[in-house]
């Protein structure tokens, strides 16, 4: 279990599987793309967790669980933790990681001051691209969690690119 | 040196997903039957057990005539039981540890759905070679 991939392999498989099954396999339907591509997060999470928690003890609680996310799986995953962990103690949790690994290569669209209708329209549909790219790392925290054990939603939000903050249910 | 050993392998849905005799001892029918019950008698201890204690590795948890029940619990709650009439916890907890690398390598096959039955033949043979090294 020791060879490795370079990065920038990764990113590309990433962004050319986010183009292929919106654009090829599920053309006109983006909500099974979506899901799809969550799926496929769902797994590898599933058995990232399992391979990253061998060596240490099992966690007591959702908290232990949580921040063993934000430390050391994403750590092992993008070579850093996550910024800011905020809760609000009712079984939301929002991680925020200001400069999200995959997608510092996307461009950050800048709003036009007197924007017409079809420049709008194009940013729009920039915006659902970019949501898209946020499947996959949705579906890796969501197989992890339920892995250890917690059900969850997880959703991502990109207001400002490329911070990029995930929410925990 | 003859020992009698079962190892079940249960997942996080209370279903055995792995089953071997693995002792160097005469298999016996009613014998294996036998084991089994108990092995599966113990999983309510081990449930409360494994919520009071981080740890991976249970040593024994329950006994039945002189066969000792021992448990590890991966994080992912996937409980490896080993019935057992030996001593010799070291080499029971190494016998765990290599079985839980094995395991993983059989979760990261993509085809392979987490929670169904282990049918691979290679995993078989890779631990009962194990048990006939540390058991």
């Amino acid at each position: 279990m020791g060879r490795e991939v370079s990065e920038s392999c990764i990113d590309s498989l990433l962004t050319v599987m986010v183009s292929t099954y919106c654009n090829r396999f599920y053309a006109n339907k983006p909500e099974l793309a979506a899901r799809r591509i969550e799926a496929i997060g769902y797994q590898v999470g599933h058995q990232l967790s399992e391979r990253y928690t061998m060596e240490r003890p099992r966690f007591s609680d959702h908290l232990e669980a949580i921040k063993f996310i934000c430390k050391d799986f994403w750590f092992e995953l993008f070579k850093k933790q996550i910024d800011n962990l905020k809760t609000n103690h009712r079984g939301t949790f929002v991680l925020q990681d200001n400069r999200f690994c995959w997608l510092t290569r996307m461009s950050i669209d800048q709003s036009p001051e007197n924007g017409t209708s079809e420049e709008l329209s194009i940013m729009a549909d920039n915006k659902a691209m970019q949501s898209m790219h946020l499947y996959f790392p949705c579906g890796i925290i969501r197989g992890a969690l339920s892995n250890l054990g917690i059900p969850c939603a997880v959703s991502a939000d990109i207001s400002n690119l490329p911070a990029c903050s995930f929410v925990i249910e | 040196m003859t020992s009698t050993a079962c190892f079940i392998i249960v997942s996080r849905n209370d279903i055995p997903i792995y089953e071997a005799e693995v002792g160097s001892a005469a298999k016996r029918e009613d014998a294996a039957q036998l084991h089994q019950f108990v092995l599966h008698a113990a999983l309510d201890i081990v449930q409360d057990l494994a919520w009071t204690t981080s740890a991976m590795f249970l040593k024994a948890i329950d006994r039945f005539n002189d066969l000792v029940v021992s448990v590890y619990v991966t994080a992912g709650h996937t409980r490896f039981m080993l019935l057992h009439d030996s001593r010799n916890e070291d080499g029971i907890k190494s016998f765990f540890q290599e079985v839980h690398e094995l395991y993983i390598k059989i979760l990261l096959n993509p085809l392979y759905l987490p929670g169904s039955r282990i049918t691979s033949s290679h995993f078989d043979t890779k631990v009962r070679a194990l048990a006939r090294k540390y058991l």
